[in-house]
């Protein structure tokens, strides 16, 4: 059994607002971020993500519940962990008067990395040659890098990135894209938050989706895209009209496309096949339509949002 | 203490602290260089310009008329049995009366420009404190250093620490660099100050180091609490100035001793004594003393006891609040 790298349980966060508005960021919250690979970190804005993120490094206090790294229970032994653990949580954030290099020199020093770990982390993420300007005259895609070259000085096991392609080039988010993929297959744990769902598809191995502040599923990529897509089939056939009538009448729910059909029920492709050709209507083509991940996001968030308003 | 370097080369390293700080050295050399030429010693050149002044007024209508004025009428101006001989000899211009000029006392000046230059550097290294904390908070980089230190009191002490070092050493360095140019100046002069004034000088250059580190110290921990630079210039302002204001408006009797300025002087000067015209006189009660005087010790009890509140109230309140 592979071990946990994060876990919450029951975890609860609310707060004041300014105004007296008590809101509920996250609540009873079960997280479980297996060691190794990359776990994207799904959800609307405002579901409670970086909220979830900010209590598990101690930058916010929950209000209940229990949360683990390495099954440590923080925040109170987080100071055992934090140096296997980077981050970067939502913009960057560095002195804007201190160049890249002074920013990142301080941050090394505090933990008792030597300059050649600076250069190294500024050289990974391409900033060598732009690392003494001053960090207010770069571009939003240079602070992006240079945050993910402060996650980088401690050699981490747990790289929790939040939003980390925001303001990036193409060419920028593809180089990212890479380092996380190449990270997750070398060991480190990758916890992706990110809005880009294909992104997200494309490089996580697993994800957990959460909408008002609840966990709303979890698991590998694809099983969680099989389990809300594989129920729709596309058919072809030369009669639609009639085909999608014998259907409905055994209990599909059938919609037309283009001269096909979208057939959605609880059959396999045989019973389809089986049904229309009883009534002499032959299928020329059936295939599985495959939902990808943001159909199964828009999906799950959708249901959230309305069994949160039915509350 | 890896902590506490880094802090201190955080600190040495904002562009901000190091204007204020040659603005607080730049200060220190204008009061130095304004009290070395106030008291300049008279030179050839000066007696020579001296008399020429002599003769122009010597020479002048103004003077001419009124020599006749007083010589026709010598009682109306030096008195009954004065004669026209005396006004010729109290009304002739005379070279020293334009060669007039102090000497260099370095007591008096510990008492003049050598404590308004404390309180400005105290003043100087309060926003020093202040926006060294401030500017963590303004650009959200807290959040950052502490995901490399978790241990918020570890992290708050380790810049107070830095803070107050480099203030203290800061002003200590502008001091001593103060005084030896008037020690050496007097030294040349061949005026010589008495050991007990060194003591005295020394004394109130020390304290004067503690309130300009205290003072940072305290500004830092008041903007870690407001996490907000102008918010805390705000209150300090409001505290020192305004507080005091209301304070005084107040119907209560004598409230001089709760006043910021006083408890700052009476820790200073080793001691001051004021007047407190809000201590209430009860009529027939055979006079009333309104003069109030405070000690070190009671200047410094207000002031570490109101820097000990903030700091703990700051401390306690940035271990348990949400980073930003």
């Amino acid at each position: 059994m592979s071990e946990t790298v994060i876990e919450t349980e029951g975890l609860r966060k609310e707060f004041r607002t300014r105004k007296g508005r008590h809101i509920v960021a996250v609540q009873d919250l079960d997280l479980a971020v297996p060691a190794g690979g990359v776990h994207g970190f799904l959800g609307p804005n405002g579901s409670g993500k970086t909220t979830t993120i900010r209590m598990l490094l101690g930058l916010a206090r929950a209000s209940k519940g229990e949360m683990r790294l390495f099954g440590k229970p923080v925040p109170r032994h987080l100071p055992e962990v934090m140096n296997r653990i980077g981050a970067v949580v939502e913009q960057p954030k560095f002195v804007p008067t201190f160049s890249g290099r002074k920013n990142l020199s301080l941050l090394a020093r505090s933990i008792g990395v030597p300059s050649a770990g600076v250069d190294a982390a500024l050289d990974r993420v391409g900033l060598t040659g732009r690392d003494r300007e001053r960090y207010k005259g770069y571009s939003l895609g240079m602070k992006q890098r240079l945050a993910i070259a402060a996650t980088l000085l401690k050699d981490p096991d747990l790289l929790i990135l939040d939003e980390p392609t925001n303001g990036l080039d193409p060419a920028g988010i593809r180089d990212i894209r890479d380092m996380i993929r190449h990270l997750g297959e070398s060991g480190v744990t990758v916890l992706l938050s990110s809005h880009i769902l294909a992104e997200v598809q494309q490089v996580c191995d697993s994800v957990s989706i959460i909408g008002n502040g609840r966990l709303l599923a979890a698991g590998k990529v694809d099983d969680l895209v099989g389990a809300h897509g594989a129920a729709t089939m596309r058919v072809g056939v030369a009669d639609p009209a009639a085909a999608a009538d014998h259907l409905q009448a055994n209990g599909y729910v059938v919609t037309r496309e283009n001269g096909h059909l979208l057939v959605d029920g609880p059959g396999r492709a045989d019973q389809i096949t089986r049904i229309l050709a009883a009534k002499e209507l032959y299928v020329h083509e059936l295939t599985p339509v495959r939902a990808d991940l943001e159909s199964v996001f828009l999906q799950l968030t959708k249901d959230a949002t309305i069994s949160a308003g039915a509350e | 203490m890896r902590l506490l370097l880094v802090e201190l080369n955080r600190f040495r390293s904002r562009r901000a602290i190091a204007l204020m700080l040659l603005a607080a050295m730049l200060l220190a050399a204008l009061f130095a260089f304004t009290t070395i030429w106030d008291t300049r010693p008279v030179s050839a050149a000066d007696v020579a310009r001296a008399e020429a002044q002599v003769e122009r007024d010597k020479s002048s209508r103004w003077f001419k008329q009124e020599l006749a004025r007083c010589e026709s009428n010598p009682e109306e101006y030096n008195g009954d049995g004065a004669t026209a001989a005396d006004c010729a000899e109290s009304m002739t211009p005379r070279p020293e009366w334009y060669l007039e000029r102090r000497q260099l006392v370095l007591d008096e000046v510990r008492h003049g420009s050598g404590i308004g230059l404390v309180v400005l550097l105290a003043g100087i290294m309060v926003i020093i404190g202040t926006t060294f904390a401030g500017a963590d908070w303004a650009s959200g980089s807290m959040s950052n250093q502490l995901l490399f230190e978790p241990r918020r009191a570890k992290v708050w002490l380790a810049k107070a620490a830095a803070v107050f070092v480099g203030a203290a050493v800061a002003s200590a360095v502008i001091l001593t660099v103060f005084w030896a140019a008037l020690f050496v100046t007097a030294e040349v002069r061949g005026i010589s100050t008495g050991a007990t004034v060194q003591e005295a000088i020394r004394a109130e250059a020390f304290r004067g180091v503690l309130l300009a580190g205290f003072g940072a110290l305290g500004a830092y921990a008041l903007t870690m609490l407001l996490r907000h630079t102008v918010g805390t210039v705000a209150v300090l302002f409001a505290y020192a100035i305004a507080g005091t204001a209301v304070i005084a408006a107040l119907p209560i009797s004598g409230v001089g001793r709760w006043s910021v300025g006083n408890n700052v002087t009476a820790w200073l000067q080793d001691g001051y004594e004021f007047y407190d015209g809000t201590i209430a006189c009860s009529p027939g009660a055979g006079g009333c003393e309104q003069m109030v005087k405070m000690t070190l010790e009671q200047g410094a009890t207000y002031l570490g006891v109101t820097l000990a509140v903030v700091a703990v109230a700051s401390l306690l309140l940035f271990r348990r609040r949400d980073i930003p």
